[in-house]
């Protein structure tokens, strides 16, 4: 998986390309970690995602906690396949998905 | 007497060093070789460095400023000490520097292991050293040590050879090998262990055969059997001779590994672990490849004298036989006799090629028996090439260490099943994420501070409308069925992390079984086309 990153004054945006999956959302968490400190409002690109395990379901719903506190996160481009996943597992509910 | 002795011809400066070389010396030093190769500036110089006991950063500018005036500089018969000396300061890669080997006697020593190249023999408690048949056998040797890195970084268990050794006319290489004993010893000596036997072997087999090689660091065993197929188009009638050309090169390639030798001489356990021996016939290739060998020792060799396993194995030809169905039957995941039969002609065609070949290079034209075992083989090989039209096989199963490491391993192999039954995008989606969710609890919790394998089978399913993943791990019984399923209509901050993986696999599969059998985990999906 490849992360693009942007940032503009507060606004982050995260395109990935790939998998979301167990091997490579530590490095999502990671740069979230590194990243988010200031953040008010964080937008996932997912035009280029293939698809995501829970293990990168796990990193959206940490990530969506903690911006639920400092701002707002959205996602968008979000295909067939990942969109099953949010509906199956209630995330559609949780997250705001465009 | 002199630190520096030569001769020269019209070819070569010969040059023996003694002793010390340091800066007390190092200019009489400097003089002598000029005195020696004054006129014949630019002749290769020979050095024998055996006496050589020290040499100095002065000593060295001498070897510098030769190497001005004559390039081509060899040293040999260098110490270890001194091979240091050259190696920190740079001087291997300037010029052809060669150690000197120590002496290694295999008088009464116990043979472990034989291999196509070389012997393995005992030489002490710890150690054991493989003697290649060829007497000019350096570079055998360092290929086989590159090929056991190689194989040991892919994830193989192996033994790294640390020292290259004289034995006799010959060379060999010092392993470390403590306490082990060959799968043949313990097949010959301890029957009752014979199943278990079975199932390491394959264990290993399938792990050899689910490593990808990166591209051309090893031979393809394809290019390898057409060389033996070429060889026999005088042997066979032309029609089947070309039909057996046309089957050996439409097998696809692949580039997975394979052993090259493997039969029961070249496993050994070391304590509890195995670890395989004799890599220097590493390749990649289509599984088929490595089953023809594989039958070849413990079946083919012994067709016509069953006594030729006895010699090389150690065990009779009818216990061969029974390995060999065993592990035939439990590398291919089936009972169905048909179903190995046919696989295992496929084996034997290649199998049969080989030997013949073998035996016809080798003079067995030229003996009775020989004649009679080559008739044997070769009737044997019309009536299989008769009655078979393709030597490609599909294995439906890969096994791996369960470690998240080996994650995009099993997604590519399923990928590539999926790709075989015509899956949608969608669907071959939906199927990785379950893949993986499914393995993923394996790797973590089926062996807790142990290390255990996974086994993944893909099958085709109802008629070839649905597909069925069944994985089988020998880790703690746990039945993931019993989990209860998360609640989806928390929000997010009462959402726990953790129990959606497996619920994601019930929700998206058609079906999710478990069973606890044989000592095995055995959880199988299946998933409509």
């Amino acid at each position: 998986m490849v992360i693009n990153k942007d940032i503009q004054d507060k606004v982050m945006t995260l395109k990935l390309t790939g998998r979301l999956d167990t091997t490579t959302s530590p490095d999502l968490e990671q740069e979230l970690n590194a990243s988010l400190d200031g953040i008010g409002e964080l937008n996932f690109d997912f035009s280029e995602l293939e698809y995501i395990s829970s293990a990168g379901l796990r990193v959206l719903l940490a990530a969506q906690k903690r911006m639920n506190t400092q701002g707002a996160m959205s996602i968008s481009g979000v295909n067939d396949t990942i969109a099953d996943i949010f509906e199956i597992t209630g995330f559609s509910d949780i997250l705001t998905i465009k | 007497m002199n630190v520096v002795r030569g001769e020269r011809n019209d070819h070569q400066i010969n040059l023996f060093l003694c002793g010390r070389i340091d800066s007390t010396n190092a200019a009489e030093a400097d003089a002598e070789i000029k005195s020696i190769t004054e006129g014949a500036e630019k002749l290769p110089v020979l050095i024998d460095a055996e006496k050589l006991e020290y040499i100095s950063s002065a000593g060295l500018r001498v070897l510098l400023r030769l190497r001005k005036t004559n390039e081509k500089i060899h040293i040999i018969n260098v110490n270890p000490e001194i091979y240091e000396i050259f190696d920190m300061t740079g001087f291997t890669q300037m010029m052809t520097i060669d150690r000197a080997y120590r002496t290694v006697s295999i008088e009464g020593c116990e043979v472990i292991g034989r291999g196509a190249n070389g012997t393995i023999y005992r030489i002490d408690h710890d150690n054991v050293v493989k003697v290649y048949n060829n007497a000019d056998a350096l570079e055998e040797i360092q290929h086989e040590r590159e090929v056991a890195r190689l194989a040991l970084i892919l994830g193989i268990p192996t033994a790294i050879s640390y020292d290259v050794v004289r034995v006799g006319d010959s060379y060999g290489s010092v392993f470390e090998l403590l306490d082990a004993k060959s799968f043949s010893k313990i097949i010959a000596t301890e029957p009752e262990r014979l199943d278990w036997c079975v199932e390491e072997y394959v264990d290993m087999l399938k792990k050899i055969h689910g490593t990808l090689v990166p591209e051309g660091d090893l031979p393809d065993m394809k290019g390898t059997a057409l060389g033996w197929v070429h060889f026999m188009k005088d042997y066979l009638p032309a029609e089947a001779w070309q039909k057996l050309w046309d089957m050996v090169d439409e097998i696809p390639h692949d580039d997975h590994m394979l052993h090259g030798d493997y039969h029961t001489k070249n496993l050994e356990l070391v304590n509890d672990e195995v670890i395989l021996i004799d890599m220097d016939t590493l390749a990649v290739g289509h599984p088929v490849f490595e089953l023809a060998s594989m039958f070849n020792a413990f079946i083919g060799y012994s067709e016509y004298d069953h006594n030729t396993v006895k010699e090389f194995q150690g065990f009779d030809f009818e216990t061969a036989t029974d390995f060999w169905n065993k592990v035939l039957r439990s590398y291919l995941g089936t009972d169905d006799e048909n179903a190995v039969r046919q696989i295992e002609d496929k084996a034997r065609i290649i199998g049969y090629t080989r030997m013949i070949r073998r035996s016809i290079r080798r003079k067995g034209l030229e003996t009775e028996d020989g004649r009679a075992e080559i008739d044997l083989w070769t009737g044997e090989l019309l009536e299989l090439l008769d009655r078979t039209d393709s030597l490609f096989f599909a294995s439906s199963e890969i096994l791996v260490d369960a470690e998240v490491g080996n994650l995009q391993k099993i997604i590519g192999f399923v990928e590539s099943k999926l790709d075989e039954y015509d899956c949608t995008v969608k669907t071959a989606m939906r199927i990785c994420v379950a893949v993986e969710e499914i393995f993923t609890n394996i790797a973590k919790y089926a062996y807790p501070g142990e290390e255990g394998v996974a086994l993944i089978r893909v099958e085709a399913a109802d008629g070839g409308k649905a597909v069925k993943i069944t994985f089988t791990d020998r880790g703690h019984p746990y039945d993931p069925l019993t989990v209860k399923d998360p609640d989806v209509t928390l929000s997010a901050e009462d959402r726990a992390i953790g129990g959606l993986g497996l619920f994601m696999v019930k929700k998206t599969m058609d079906s999710i079984e478990y069973e606890y059998k044989d000592g095995k985990n055995i959880l199988t999906i299946t998933k409509e086309l």
